[in-house]
């Protein structure tokens, strides 16, 4: 295949013309010269079939009349060696019949004699165009089969009946597949699995004004000695000109070593946090039982400093606790236990709990007034959770004076809150990167604000996990505007 | 012999265990020491205290699974438990829910970090 699709050498076009009148051949010569072409001539089929053994050409000009060898013979021995050759009849009868059998036996066309120049060059330029529309072609074919076949992610076609029209040697891999040749099969055949089979199911029935790809992950193998994997299956429709779908494309993602990664990232973190939080717990009470006097008098300078220790320790078992939520989120540990909740109450119960810290501050936190709102169907600590977070959020990073309203809405098939603040505002820059693990923004208004750097992080990957997004808007000096958006319950 | 109330204390953390007791001691409760949950099944079948401090995360036998069996003892079921938390645990306060489902029939909780006066406040309300 390699050949094909690289090597060739690109070169003017061969003709050979076969005609036992040398007028013709001598006549063809001229003219098809003229036009730049390669041309050679046989003055009878005997010799124009120990030409075409030799060499192939591009386009043959045959006489279909001759004596001994008739065109008819040469026509399928030519079909035979160089099925790609391109014959043209020359046919001095000129009767239909004697053209239409030479066609059929795959002439490309033809033409009759006496003819002028100028019909010679356009039947030729012609041919010529044909030539290379079905060398690209083959050339494209065979260039798609190489760069699909080398491809590590397995690619499986099935048409609208669900017989396979191509899967990849990667795809038959990942699916276990270890039968002779795939194609024509049907896909239960392939035993690549439910969820690969559902998946092409969606995606044949989709509408014709939706076009998405549909995709999911899932578990081969872990018995009988097969290793387990983790596969990513995407699939999309593909339709013909009418919008009709004919198919479907389905491309499977091998991301083992990624969830092996995950569980051992989110393993050590586990760990980690605990070992931590343990002895911390400790040192605090510790602290505490010396700041009681109970191991013996404290001076005042040594209670403010171990007051300073205590902060710092409570501090640190705040920011664990963080690393532990994000990776039991990160590897789908977190509990998922929802229910229905009341949009409305939580909102008043929270706004209600954050009110004397932003009064403290004096900051204006407002609930906006509420439309009529249905029950989302969530975790209720979750969604406690991250609401919070984005209102300390708004009340830490909002001068004293300054006002956050917190409101919901629906907008499409989501339920919309909104914390919206008169802060110190994020930066176009900063804004992409405020939900990354980890990420503070470091300025001069923001040293003396203590974080982790994890909450944004977090309320990123809950929403998620129920399916939802987060957006933000915000002006450098103006404010911050945070909204969740949460899935709608199907009723 | 005080007359004040024996309350038994259950940590793997010994700095833990100490800093409680000597919270406790401070307040004229008599103070006994678990440093898990077999020692500390053992300790309450021979001391017979009135509240046991129990915390959740321990080997060879966990705070859930002890608490349980306290309260299944007819001989220990009016010992009052006190289950120390970590927050990142997500226990339900109302239900003291273990993971698998069943419920832990604790009478109160108190997170960690624990706030010593908190828990001296707990330990009031629980022996009142």
């Amino acid at each position: 295949m390699k050949e094909v699709a690289m090597s060739q050498n690109y070169r003017g076009p061969a003709i050979l013309v076969i005609d036992d009148e040398e007028r013709i051949r001598t006549g063809c010569q001229k003219v098809l010269r003229q036009e730049g072409f390669e041309v050679e001539t046989a003055d009878s089929g005997e010799a124009g079939l120990k030409m075409i053994e030799e060499k192939s050409y591009d386009i043959i000009l045959l006489d279909l009349m001759m004596p001994s060898l008739s065109g008819f013979d040469v026509l399928s021995r030519v079909k035979a060696l160089h099925p790609d050759s391109v014959i043209i009849v020359i046919s001095g009868y000129a009767t239909v019949e004697y053209s239409i059998e030479a066609m059929k036996k795959g002439a490309f066309d033809f033409i009759p004699k006496p003819f002028m120049p100028d019909q010679l060059r356009v039947l030729v330029t012609k041919a010529i165009e044909y030539t290379r529309a079905l060398k690209d072609i083959a050339n494209e074919k065979s260039r798609m089969r190489v760069l699909i076949d080398h491809l590590s992610d397995g690619v499986l076609a099935v048409d609208a009946q669900k017989s396979v029209v191509l899967a990849n040697p990667a795809f038959l891999k990942m699916s276990g597949f270890s039968g002779e040749d795939a194609v024509g099969r049907g896909l239960e055949e392939l035993s690549a699995g439910s969820v690969v089979d559902a998946l092409v199911d969606s995606a044949l029935a989709m509408p014709e004004d939706q076009f998405e790809e549909s995709s999911e992950e899932f578990v081969r193998g872990g018995e009988e000695g097969v290793p387990q994997s983790y596969l990513s299956a995407s699939c999309v429709p593909f339709r013909d000109r009418a919008g009709r779908n004919v198919g479907a494309i389905t491309v499977l993602h091998d991301i083992t070593a990624r969830k092996k990664m995950e569980q051992i990232k989110s393993d050590f973190v586990s760990m980690v946090s605990h070992e931590v939080r343990s002895p911390l717990n400790s040192v605090l009470a510790q602290l505490h039982v010396i700041t009681d006097g109970l191991a013996g008098e404290v001076t005042p300078k040594q209670m403010e400093i171990l007051g300073r220790a205590s902060e710092k320790i409570k501090s640190l078992l705040s920011l664990s606790t963080e690393l532990l939520d994000l990776a039991r989120i990160e590897s789908g540990l977190m509990s998922v236990e929802k229910e229905r909740v009341n949009p409305v109450e939580i909102l008043e119960d929270l706004a209600a709990f954050h009110e004397p810290a932003a009064r403290e501050k004096s900051i204006g936190l407002e609930l906006a007034p509420l439309p009529e709102l249905p029950s989302l169907v969530v975790n209720r600590r979750n969604l406690e959770e991250v609401l919070s977070n984005l209102i300390v959020n708004a009340i830490k990073y909002t001068p004293e004076g300054g006002r956050v309203v917190v409101s919901a809405s629906l907008e499409d098939k989501f339920l919309k809150f909104e914390v919206g603040d008169t802060g110190i505002g994020i930066s176009p820059e900063d804004q992409e990167r405020v939900f990354a693990p980890f990420y503070r923004i470091k300025n001069e208004k923001t040293r003396y604000i203590i974080g982790t750097g994890l909450g944004l992080a977090i309320v990123k990957s809950i929403v998620e996990a129920h399916g939802g997004f987060v957006r933000l808007q915000s002006l450098p000096d103006q404010g911050s505007t945070f909204s969740l958006h949460f899935p709608l319950p199907e009723s | 012999m005080s007359d004040k109330p024996l309350i038994l204390v259950v940590d793997d953390d010994p700095d833990l265990v100490e800093s409680v007791a000597m919270k406790l001691e401070s307040h004229d409760y008599r103070v006994a020491k678990a440093y898990d949950g077999i020692e500390a099944w053992d300790k309450i079948r021979a001391e017979k205290p009135r509240l046991v401090l129990l915390d959740v995360m321990m080997p060879r036998k966990d705070g859930y699974e002890l608490c349980r069996e306290i309260k299944e003892d007819p001989a220990s079921k009016d010992i009052v438990v006190v289950l120390l938390t970590a927050v990142a645990e997500n226990v339900k306060t109302s239900k003291y829910t273990h993971q698998d489902g069943k419920s832990t029939p604790a009478d109160d909780y108190i997170a960690k970090p624990i706030d010593l006066d908190k828990l001296m406040q707990i330990v009031r309300d629980n022996l009142d």
